[in-house]
């Protein structure tokens, strides 16, 4: 009861004029930043942060949240409609949502997308206010080596989870927990790795290795591989409709919804897997488990559906461990967390006695983010895929205009623009040397916290590291990241060995 | 021979620095009481693990010559669906990045001096350009209003001081500033 209460006053709070342009914008814009081949959705949303400095904190996270939720959901348009997915999210869309669209149903591809964005993300917010409280009483009876074994399990998946191979993954991720210690030591006052340089002896803040490495790495990568010049993306000039799904043909998909929205939750909540993971794997589910698995490809609704609810619905369960134990899950939520930090705000689990209120005013505007962004859809999708004519070079120099004031105003430091054109260099040779980028993000955020973790509980067990193990609540975390590691590996070997044994 | 050590130049890069900065690591200067680690425990302990990483890679590329890698589950399912496959055979232009790289670093070198406005433009119509924009008029209109509008909003609404330059690039700035309205 209490819960409801609380999440009634959050929608008072959500429905103040502010708060809704805010959100507003953020629909808008997340939609832009997916609809876009050139931008992706972290990009997006770590060019929105420096606008959220001047901003309070709860219609900074509004702004970033929705444009999370709605990013999820924008690519989908030109997925189904041009076959030009703007997000990975959205590759398995191409398979039955445009194959909808070339058998002449366009329209109703784009109302089943709708339908699934709305459902799963209803439904991921529902669990998220009922899971976070409880998650977050679970993780205050949590100490060091606990944490400390949620942060390596965190990581493993981030690892074993992402792109790239598992080695260069591991190496990226140790070179973002190697920069997280670069500056003057929190529990000795020794310098590490700051060469007397004072700008360094402050530390590497983690957002100039995530606006360097996610937007003007992305930025010299496609610069590279060559923008898109004049010619349009997509003819977006045809006839744009949505047409929804009768209740009968929803009732028919029950399933396909349900199934698809637990496992964009679960996905949510690992560390590492986000939108993407969810959106394919509930695909696969669906081509494995659906009633009609032999026909996916054809284009039949529960290939829409699959991914599009998974997606939306891995919001919800990626916002549980961010808001409760303040470990982002994703590149996005790294961001909103960054956001929070910012204001003074450090998420975990004392969160909902410090600012409860403010806690479920979040969870409130997803509510209303979700529910806003499927009106967006419904009536702006012709302006929105419009912008698909707009030329890439000239959104690219923006794009890093706005990396570099993003970096800048966090500090009014000049020095801060060398930093970001650093990793923006590292994360384009990153990309060439095919070294995923999202564990050195992902490193950089948690190694603070993770050092920390580790350096309490070496401190209280007298150096025995084995509590680790010896702890039942540490000990099975320890076990779900060996095997989240291990399985991987094991499986693509397995998989190497029966192609080599089929081979004559 | 000479595509193995291809394959493994970049982690013996990655060896020579992570050999570099556990020598740094063992240099830090610290008083812990004793029986307790100090602060060059954790950042040993990653690069004894990324130096591993990377001694795996290097026998594994240069002395077996074996190029298999195990990826994670996101890579698998995009090669899976042939999403690799399209980036694999795009073009490359080397002097575009290298060129974007230059106005880039000549951008940061400089705003201090030029003032946001003048190096912002300057910097947008270049890196349009380098990009293989041909569009004049739409290079020149964006870069300039872009620009305007930009630091309009962070100096009138979002209160970012940007850079004014000096001189008379100051005084350009600032009379940009007065017909804005930002005092």
């Amino acid at each position: 009861m209490d819960i409801i209460l609380s999440l009634g006053a959050g929608f008072l709070e959500v429905f103040q004029p502010m708060n809704l342009l805010v959100m507003f914008i953020g629909l808008v814009l997340g939609m832009l930043v997916a609809v876009l081949p050139g931008l992706t959705l972290v990009m997006g949303v770590v060019l929105a942060l420096p606008f959220t400095y001047t901003m309070g904190l709860l219609p900074s996270i509004i702004l970033l949240t929705a444009m999370y939720v709605s990013g999820t959901y924008g690519g989908a348009f030109t997925s189904i409609l041009f076959r030009i997915p703007g997000e990975p999210i959205d590759v398995p869309l191409l398979w039955d949502g445009y194959t909808m669209a070339r058998n002449g149903q366009p329209a109703k591809a784009l109302g089943w997308t709708l339908f699934a964005a709305l459902c799963g993300g209803l439904l991921s917010a529902t669990v998220m206010v009922f899971l976070s409280h409880p998650v977050a009483k679970f993780a205050l009876t949590l100490s060091s080596p606990e944490y400390f074994a949620i942060l390596l399990f965190g990581m493993s998946s981030v690892v074993s989870l992402g792109g790239g191979s598992i080695t260069n993954a591991f190496i990226s991720l140790f070179i973002g927990l190697l920069l997280s210690t670069v500056g003057v030591d929190s529990i000795y006052g020794a310098e590490r790795f700051a060469f007397g340089v004072p700008f360094l002896q402050d530390g590497i803040e983690y957002l100039l290795v995530m606006v360097g490495a996610y937007g003007l790495g992305e930025v010299f990568t496609r610069l590279e591989k060559g923008f898109k010049g004049d010619d349009k993306a997509g003819n977006s000039d045809g006839k744009i409709a949505t047409e929804f799904p009768t209740l009968a043909e929803v009732g028919q998909l029950k399933g396909t919804f349900f199934r698809s929205s637990i496992l964009g939750i679960i996905i949510g909540i690992i560390p590492g897997a986000g939108a993407t993971i969810a959106s394919f794997v509930a695909y696969g589910a669906e081509s494995q488990y659906g009633k009609r698995r032999k026909e996916m490809g054809s284009g039949i609704a529960e290939g829409i559906v699959a991914p599009q609810t998974a997606a939306t619905s891995s919001v919800g369960g990626a916002l549980i461990p961010l808001l409760t134990m303040g470990i982002p899950g994703s590149g996005a939520t790294a961001i909103i967390l960054g956001a929070f930090l910012l204001h003074g705000i450090q998420p975990g689990p004392q969160i909902f006695v410090s600012s409860g209120p403010m806690v479920y005013a979040i969870f409130a505007s997803l509510f209303v983010s979700i529910i806003g962004m499927c009106i967006l859809g419904y009536f702006a999708i012709k302006p929105l895929v419009k912008v698909l004519d707009m030329p890439e070079p000239v959104i690219s120099a923006f794009v890093v205009m706005f990396c570099f004031i993003g970096a800048f105003a966090a500090r009014n430091n000049l020095s801060d623009l060398y930093v970001i054109t650093a990793f923006g260099v590292l994360g384009y040779l990153f990309e060439k040397f095919k070294f995923p980028i999202a564990p050195l993000v992902l490193g950089s955020i948690l190694g603070p916290l993770a050092e920390s973790a580790f350096m309490t509980m070496m401190v209280s067990e007298n150096n025995d590291w084995t509590v680790l193990i010896a702890r039942p609540v540490s000990a099975t975390v320890m076990v779900m990241a060996v095997i989240a590691l291990v399985y991987p590996i094991h499986r693509q070997l397995r998989e190497r060995r029966a192609a080599r044994a089929d081979k004559p | 021979m000479l595509s193995r050590l291809q394959r493994a130049a970049p982690y013996i890069v990655l060896q020579i620095c992570v050999m570099y900065f556990y020598h740094l690591a063992t240099q830090f200067d610290f008083m812990a009481p004793p029986g307790r680690i100090g602060p060059d425990a954790w950042p040993k302990m990653i690069l004894v693990l990324m130096g591993a990483a990377c001694v795996y890679e290097i026998v594994k590329n240069l002395l077996v010559g074996e190029s298999f890698s195990a990826a994670g589950l996101l890579d698998k399912l995009m090669t899976d669906a042939g999403a690799g496959e399209e980036a694999a055979n795009q073009p490359s232009y080397p002097l575009r990045l290298w060129g974007g790289i230059g106005v880039t670093i000549a951008y940061i070198l400089l705003i201090d001096t030029l003032g946001f406005f003048i190096a912002s433009s300057t910097y947008l119509a270049l890196f349009m350009a380098i990009g293989g924009y041909k569009r004049w008029r739409v290079i020149v209109s964006t870069s300039v209003l872009g620009s305007l509008v930009i630091m309009f909003i962070f100096m009138k609404i979002v209160y970012v001081s940007l850079p004014l330059g000096s001189g008379p690039f100051l005084t350009v700035s600032t009379a940009l500033l007065t017909v804005m309205g930002v005092h």
